[in-house]
């Protein structure tokens, strides 16, 4: 062995050097043993936490809506399961590369997935961010098989709403995702983006109620986002309360076959228009139509652009629901106005006679009437019946139009008459106050005349116009409109109290009475509103025509504006014990009495539900073509309209 | 060669302390490696079965360099180093290549890592150099030549790439070097000129991904998802781990594969989460036996090669524990440097092994001629 040995001086420095190592690495492991320390001890709970957030995914399992049912139970809305594509953003390392690869597997349009995803990046990462609403059955097993390629991507079932195709879709509404707009607004403030509210209709002004509540499980993952083994705990959600509507399905449909079927009838299309039924006992409404409708299923399972576009430029606004949102002249309906101010005033008594020559001068000026060759003498009754404007102009000029505006207030028409759907319009009634405030003139006489007869500035919403017939009905209460009969919160269903009345007079009985008689007259008499007539319904009504106002001789000229009148036909039945009143609004129908042929069609139901008979079918079955879409199943996204 | 009375100076807390620390390693590397069906039946992975025959066979290693005399060794030594340089060449250029680098030589039923075998050929090279020579290391003659033996494995293994495994020589000269004299004065010079050079270096010398290591090291949240992601995840798993920890094969940062490659690199972190900061004091505090224990071994032995071979050894081993350990905490960039006697690696349990049979063997014949 040719090593050399130990030295005392190598020994010496070796054993000082080696000393000095020691105390260094023990210093070493010392200051790594506090590290240690820090991390897992001092500061262990802030890291247990990320940990648990590594693993642990909180999966938000949406609630179904209430259910809707109409007056006799019938299911009207409910939920259908959908599979949506949804996009896990904390297990995504690329998002840009992962919305690539769904984009081939599914055929979508990836700008349209970015701005999803732009959209939503303020929200928690663990919240799945819905990328293809109701997809198809391709694109849930094309992304199934590349669900490697693209971790965080997963097909999620979804409970959406499902309606019975078009059939009242504006008094349902639709849903949608909340919008920025309303997340900033107090009664959404507790919402996260990305959630489903009523955006019209019944789902808007009950959109609490039917919300229900979500519910959660919480899942193991791994790092790819698989989950492992059962959730550790999981909520479940709380389907929304249950919503029983005063609607009637079988008149609501009646009325809606109605117009499309006199629609083709007459001119050759389904008309446009609105309707209302209510029961004048309670202010229940039984239907309520407005038309053309949309199809709120798309908006149930997400709306593409363009379908959006198509629904906001229409000239037709299928979005707006014309029986509270829009306003028309109420045309001759107005005389019903016009003969319950003039008797409750006492301006006039039911005998109060007036002569006819075709028309009558007023400050000065001819006013015409549609008779030209007159009407001749005639009372109360028979003015209602035939609807004579020299009658009406009469009753106008010794009335003054502050007295009409408050008769026509109180029974409805000017106001908010409060039905629990969303945006209704007052429509307006002039009175020398309004003239003053707003246009800042003297009312003029002569203007009365024309009020008189349901023009110059007359404007109502086909809603108020059925809430007057509905108070003329009953002896001068105005309920309030409603169409929430009851509330199932999971214990039964307890019936929803209606809002009080708006406002109530004790008409007189001979007021009344001289009012049905008329109506009934209009009907089953000499009236114009014979197509109306049911043998023992006693079907009392008044028709009108509103003329469409054109902005420009011009447009009017080119024929680029339909121009004809829009009719009227307001009722209620039977004449004595009214238990339905309401309105038709028919769009350029010309003629009111074709909204009574409509009419007829929903009393003769309602008579025959009442009686347990078969329920009445129109004759020639319509084309059914009152929408561009009609109920449409899954259809993919970048189809237009 | 073996003599009956050399058994009793055989120095067994050592030898328990290295088993105890290659045990609670099978244990983690069971741990990690666990396959749990989706019925919820699993079994271990097969990487134990490999640690363990690895261990046995280190066994085998570590007897037999406890067995022949060190010096004997120590007089081949120019020859294993002859060999190991010839080993790494051929992994150049006909190595097996896995995770990207070219590291190992198929050997049919296992893959020979011979960088791993590099640490002890060098601290035998140059402790025959040092302890041969009457001057030590005193002259800066003798630092350079010594440097020149690392310098050359370094390098090979470097161009693999394993950088990691290539640093690992440098404190190994070091530690020689330290115990064979090298002036003081010297290693703070070199230690200036460090600081002076790392600006350079990091311009120049360094790739741009190990530039975004050390740069997502020092603020990993400029990256969370890339480079900085094994850090945060380090820190998280050591961290969630508590007094006590969360259990054995309760770890949910290694068992759903948070932390990546854990049975490896992130052992210790894996350590730190399921058995806690007890389990860490406890893995520590061996660690720091065995180290104590060999600079001891190194202090009786009876000749400068002895002490210079231990030293060498044990500088290298201390600088690999230090570093992984502080990296499994995210407290040092992630580099491929793992935890000798813990990690799994069959090549790396062996060496190791083997080194541990030398300190053993130092010791062991510190009074025998």
């Amino acid at each position: 062995m040719s090593s050399q040995p130990m030295q005392p001086d190598d020994r010496r420095m070796l054993t000082l050097r080696l000393g000095v190592l020691q105390y260094l690495l023990a210093t070493v492991f010392a200051a790594l043993a506090v590290s240690f320390w820090m991390f897992q001890v001092a500061d262990h709970e802030r890291f247990r936490d990320m940990a648990r957030n590594n693993h642990m995914r909180r999966l938000p399992l949406p609630a179904p809506r209430g259910v809707l049912f109409d007056r006799n139970g019938k299911v009207l809305v409910q939920n259908q399961d959908v599979m949506n594509i949804v996009l896990f953003r904390e297990q995504t390392k690329d998002i840009d590369d992962t919305l690539r690869i769904l984009v081939q597997a599914t055929g979508t349009d990836f700008a349209q997935l970015k701005e999803t995803v732009e959209r939503r990046r303020k929200d928690p990462s663990y919240r799945p961010i819905v990328l293809i609403e109701n997809a198809s059955r391709p694109q849930v097993v094309a992304v199934a098989a590349r669900s490697l390629e693209m971790p965080g991507v997963q097909s999620q079932p979804m409970p959406a709403r499902k309606y019975d195709g078009t059939i009242a879709a504006h008094l349902f509404g639709y849903v949608g995702e909340v919008s920025e707009a309303q997340l900033s607004r107090a009664d959404y403030k507790d919402l996260g983006a990305g959630a489903i509210i009523g955006q019209a209709g019944v789902e808007q002004a009950y959109n609490r109620l039917l919300m229900g509540t979500e519910g959660y499980k919480a899942m193991i993952v791994n790092s790819r986002g698989r989950e492992i083994g059962k959730p550790i705990y999981e909520q479940q959600a709380r389907e929304g309360n249950r919503l029983q509507l005063t609607i009637d399905a079988d008149l609501q449909k009646a009325a809606e076959d109605g117009f499309a079927h006199f629609g083709v009838v007459n001119s050759g299309k389904p008309y446009n228009g609105a309707a209302v039924v209510l029961d004048p006992r309670s202010g229940e409404v039984l239907s309520l139509v407005s038309l053309p409708a949309y199809d709120p299923n798309k908006f149930a399972v997400g709306l593409d652009a363009a379908t959006w576009k198509s629904l906001l430029t229409d000239k037709a606004k299928p979005l707006s629901n014309r029986a509270l949102q829009s306003t028309y002249s109420p045309g001759s309906t107005f005389k019903v106005v016009m003969a319950t101010a003039a008797m409750e005033e006492g301006v006039a008594t039911p005998a109060f006679r007036v002569h006819c020559p075709g028309g009558a001068s007023f400050y000065g000026r001819w006013f015409q009437c549609h008779l030209k060759t007159g009407h001749g003498s005639l009372d109360m009754r028979h003015a209602i019946e035939k609807s004579c404007n020299t009658y009406f102009y009469t009753l106008g000029n010794m009335l003054g139009v502050d007295r009409i505006h408050k008769w026509a207030s109180a029974l409805g028409l000017g106001q908010v008459n409060g039905i629990d759907l969303p945006n209704e319009l007052s429509g307006l009634v002039p009175s020398t106050e309004w003239k003053r405030r707003e246009k800042k003139e003297k009312w003029y006489a002569g203007e009365t005349i024309s009020v008189a007869i349901g023009q110059g500035q007359v404007n109502v919403t086909p809603l108020s116009l059925a809430v007057m017939m509905m108070t003329v009905a009953n002896g001068g209460t105005r309920y309030t409109p409603h169409v929430l009969k009851a509330i199932d919160k999971g214990k039964g269903w307890e019936p929803f109290a209606p809002p009080p009345p708006r406002s109530a007079v004790r008409m007189k009985n001979s007021t009344v009475k001289t009012l049905r008689d008329g109506l009934w007259l209009a009907v089953n008499g000499a009236g114009t509103a014979g197509r109306a007539r049911i043998e023992g319904a006693d079907v009392s009504g008044k028709t009108g025509t509103a003329q469409v106002i054109s902005l420009t001789g011009a447009e009017r000229a080119r024929g680029k504006i339909d121009v004809r009148d829009h009719g009227w036909f307001v009722f209620f039945a039977p004449r004595d014990k009214p238990e339905v009143a309401g309105v038709i609004f028919a769009e350029h129908a010309e003629h009111g009495y074709y909204g009574a042929s409509i009419a007829k069609h929903i009393i003769q139901t309602y008579y025959a539900k009442k009686h347990g008979k078969p329920l009445p079918s129109l004759v020639e079955p319509p084309p059914t073509t009152i929408v561009a879409d009609a109920v449409a199943p899954a259809r993919p996204r970048s189809g237009g309209n | 060669m073996f003599e009956r009375r050399l058994f009793f100076h055989v120095d067994w807390a050592l030898l328990t302390a290295i088993l105890l620390l290659a045990g609670i390693g099978v244990a983690m590397i069971y741990s990690t490696t666990y396959v749990t069906l989706p019925s919820g039946e699993g079994y271990a992975g097969s990487q134990v079965r490999t640690q363990l025959y690895a261990l046995a066979i280190g066994l085998v290693a570590l007897i037999v360099c406890l067995a022949i005399d060190y010096r004997i060794l120590a007089e081949h030594s120019l020859f294993l180093y002859a060999g190991l340089a010839g080993l790494l060449i051929f992994v150049l250029f006909k190595g097996s290549t896995q995770f990207g680098a070219q590291r190992w030589i198929d050997l049919g039923p296992f893959n020979l890592q011979p960088s791993e075998f590099a640490r002890l050929v060098l601290a035998l090279m140059l402790g025959m150099y040092y302890g041969e020579s009457r001057r030590g290391a005193r002259n800066s003659g003798d630092l350079v030549i010594g440097g020149l033996f690392m310098l050359l494995p370094l390098l090979l293994i470097a161009k693999q790439p394993d950088l990691g495994t290539a640093v690992t020589l440098v404190p190994v000269f070091l530690g020689v070097v330290y115990l064979a004299g090298m002036r003081m004065r010297l290693l703070a010079v070199i230690a200036l000129a460090g600081v002076l050079i790392a600006p350079i270096a990091w311009k120049f010398a360094l790739e741009p991904y190990q530039r975004s290591r050390i740069q997502t090291f020092i603020d990993p949240s400029q990256d969370p998802r890339g480079a900085g992601y094994q850090t945060i995840q380090a820190r998280i798993t050591v961290g969630s781990g508590g007094l006590t920890g969360k259990g054995f094969r309760k770890g949910t940062q290694g068992q759903y594969k948070f932390l990546p490659v854990a049975h490896n690199d992130f052992i210790f972190s894996v350590l730190a989460e399921e058995k806690g900061f007890i389990g860490v004091l406890v893995a520590l505090g061996l660690y720091l036996f065995v180290i104590l224990r060999s600079l001891e071994a190194a202090r009786l032995a009876k000749d400068r090669l002895g002490a210079y071979l231990v030293g060498g050894i044990i500088a290298g081993f201390s600088f690999q524990v230090i570093y992984n350990v502080a990296m499994s905490a995210g407290l040092a960039p992630v580099k491929g440097i793992t935890l000798p006697l813990m990690s799994y690696g069959g090549s790396s349990l062996i060496a190791t092994m083997a080194t541990f049979g030398l300190i053993l063997n130092v010791r062991m014949r510190r009074f025998t001629n």
